[in-house]
């Protein structure tokens, strides 16, 4: 699972040196995105509460032009690398919280599931460099 | 009837509620037309598919029309019925349904029934019928065209009022071994046939007055306009009015305010002196407005739903009443017109005007709706979640509405053809109709639907109507976008926004009630 996390970060890493477009904003300085809940590694129950953490930055309805701010999505079993250039996608595994909600309560089947927030902005372009916590592994039963 | 090929007798025997030797019954008799050509192409798969249409298709129709299954031949069927209404309700259903799965097919392997349904005095013999009424029906069967239904005169007088429906009288004719001539009608099925029909042949629009409340069983897309609070209104009157609705129900059309007789020049149909009365002209706008083109569906009942995922489950019977639903998703055309009229924000994107309009959240296109029934006076809402998958499925059940397996022209989505454009999406229509002539129900835009998300269908009405209640900061969105992969181009797959989000690949299209 590490090598999968560390594959998914370094092709974001990769894509940095692209991300000199227009729709690349600068995202807050000491930004820190983090699922306060449920733990890495936890085994849980579906429906799954999962609360989401920011810190540096404020959370908008998408839409909202606010400077420094934005809005979550949740990433369920995604290992593909984030596009800047394209809008995140949104279908059950971009599950995007696009009213400004910092909790959410998602259906999943039995098995193991990853979890990663990112944050985009009021047009559900990712922040360049991206905003995104860690990716959690959790196991539903 | 004289066909050839085995007869099979149904239930010999045993049916002691038919032993009367005589009575007036409906028959309805149907045959595969071009069977023998396609029995040379693929003799058992022709016998297995006719088997299996029969038994999908024919007996749970003839059964919920309460009509009864006299015998089957190598191709063909006959069946009677106590009630014309119900005969040529079940002839409809039968026709429509050949229209869901063959729309998968080459049109070299297509199936389709003609049929024919008459009224006449029969003798009944438990295992089979006999009599000119026999006779006739299948005379009428002979000359029908595939995927037509001819009826007889008597037939037509029986249900001209009760089944609102397109008849095109083709006339008397004389028939094989029958000596009086008879009168033939054909009913029109969907809005081309009409067209088509109106061109040459006297046609009639008849407008039932009586029969609305039990209209919701009949199927749908065959071409059907009704007013459901006319009741008592004159027959002339409503008739004109139908046929008023079948104009702008049928063509984008221009409403100017400074000129009411802008939907009065709509031409009047030849041979009906029933279109004479004109609803009033709608109140005034700034500018003429054009109206989205509506296809009118009858409804009846579906399957809602597939096991492909938790959300879709679990899969139930919904009866549609009639509708009317936009041939494509509302365009940028059509958005700036709200927006000129200062009734829509929203953001639209791109220039193309034949582009979908997108960028819209669920309340935005809520605010069209509102805006364009106001201008037109005409109740344009958003579709029920139902609605839209009725729609979308085109009367297959199949796991797209063109069949099983994903083919290229069909959607546009993100793995449904070869070429992709990640950035924005394809002008309207520019994929295939499904076979209610609907462009677009799937891929393209995300389309919004009026139900608020429900994570699945536990608890989900089943007369049509949208799914309100429970937690609505999220409305459900139907069809995916050119974004989405195959998956989410399946007529039964959902997915859901926040109503007052707007995103790049959100659309929508509009729905009237009939």
């Amino acid at each position: 699972m590490d090598i999968g996390r560390i594959a998914f970060l370094a092709a974001v890493l990769a894509l940095l040196p692209t991300a000199g477009h227009a729709q690349g904003k600068k995202p807050g300085k000491n930004v820190h995105l983090y699922i306060i809940s449920p733990a890495d590694g936890a085994t849980v129950k579906s429906p799954v509460t999962v609360v989401f953490g920011l810190r540096g930055m404020g959370i908008t309805h998408a839409g909202d032009e606010f400077p420094n701010s934005g809005h979550h999505h949740l990433l369920i079993d995604v290992n593909t690398a984030l596009s800047l250039t394209e809008a995140m996608p949104h279908n059950k595994n971009y599950i995007h919280y696009a009213a400004g909600q910092t909790e959410a309560q998602i259906d999943l089947p039995p098995g193991k599931h990853t979890l990663q927030l990112v944050l985009s902005d009021s047009k559900h372009y990712s922040f360049s460099p991206p905003v995104v916590s860690k990716q959690i592994t959790i196991t539903v039963k | 009837m004289t066909k050839s090929g085995e007869v099979h007798p149904i239930r010999p025997g045993v049916d002691t509620s038919y032993e009367a030797p005589r009575r007036l019954a409906a028959i309805l008799a149907a045959d595969i037309a071009g069977y023998s050509r396609l029995m040379t192409l693929d003799e058992e798969g022709t016998h297995a598919r006719v088997k299996r249409y029969r038994r999908e298709l024919v007996e749970p129709a003839i059964v919920e029309h309460h009509g009864r299954l006299i015998k089957t031949t190598g191709d063909g069927f006959l069946a009677m019925f106590d009630s014309p209404v119900e005969a040529v309700r079940c002839a409809i259903v039968i026709q429509q349904s050949m229209v869901g799965r063959n729309a998968a097919l080459p049109r070299d392997q297509w199936m389709q029934y003609r049929i024919g349904v008459n009224l006449g005095d029969v003798i009944v013999e438990p295992d089979d019928i006999y009599g000119d009424g026999v006779n006739i029906a299948a005379r009428l069967e002979g000359i029908a065209k595939p995927g037509d239904v001819f009826i007889s005169g008597g037939v037509y007088e029986q249900i001209k009022n009760k089944l609102v429906c397109g008849y095109q009288l083709l006339g008397n004719r004389k028939v094989k071994n029958i000596t009086e001539p008879i009168s033939v009608y054909r009913v029109l099925p969907d809005y081309a046939t009409l067209v088509k029909a109106r061109s040459g042949r006297t046609l009639a629009i008849i407008l039932g007055v009586s029969a609305l409340a039990s209209l919701a069983v009949a199927p749908a897309a065959w071409y059907f306009a009704s007013q459901k609070k006319q009741s008592a209104a004159p027959q002339e009157q409503a008739a004109a009015q139908t046929a008023s609705k079948l104009e702008s129900a049928a063509a984008p059309q221009t409403v100017s305010p400074s000129k009411p007789e802008a939907t009065s020049a709509s031409p009047a149909l030849p041979g009906t002196p029933q279109v004479a009365v004109i609803p009033p002209a709608p109140p005034s706008a700034l500018q003429p407005i054009v109206e989205p083109e509506m296809v009118t569906l009858l409804g009846g009942k579906f399957a809602m739903g597939s096991n492909n995922d938790p959300s879709e489950r679990p899969i139930h019977q919904v009866d549609i009443k009639p509708f009317a639903l936009s041939k494509f998703p509302i365009t940028v055309r059509q958005w700036k017109q709200c927006v000129a009229a200062n009734a829509c924000a929203g953001g639209v994107t791109g220039d193309d005007d034949d582009a979908p309009v997108t960028n819209v959240s669920w309340s935005d296109a809520q605010q069209f709706t509102e805006w364009l029934s106001q201008v037109t006076q005409k109740q344009y809402r958003l579709p029920s979640e139902a609605e839209w998958e009725y729609a979308a499925r085109g009367g297959a059940a199949t796991k797209y509405w063109w069949g099983d397996q994903l083919q290229p022209g069909m959607a546009n989505c993100n793995g449904c053809n070869e070429a992709y454009d990640a950035m924005k999406p394809t002008k309207v229509g520019s994929f295939k109709p499904n076979p209610f002539g609907l462009y677009d129900m799937g891929g393209g835009v995300d389309q919004w639907v009026a139900d608020c998300w429900h994570r699945n269908y536990q608890g989900a009405p089943v007369d049509g109507s949208p799914w309100l209640g429970a937690d609505c900061s999220s409305h459900v969105l139907r069809s995916g976008s050119w974004r989405s992969d195959p998956n989410y181009v399946r007529p039964s797959s959902r997915n859901y926004y926040d109503t007052n989000a707007r995103n790049q690949t959100l659309g929508f299209r509009v729905a009237q009630s009939l």
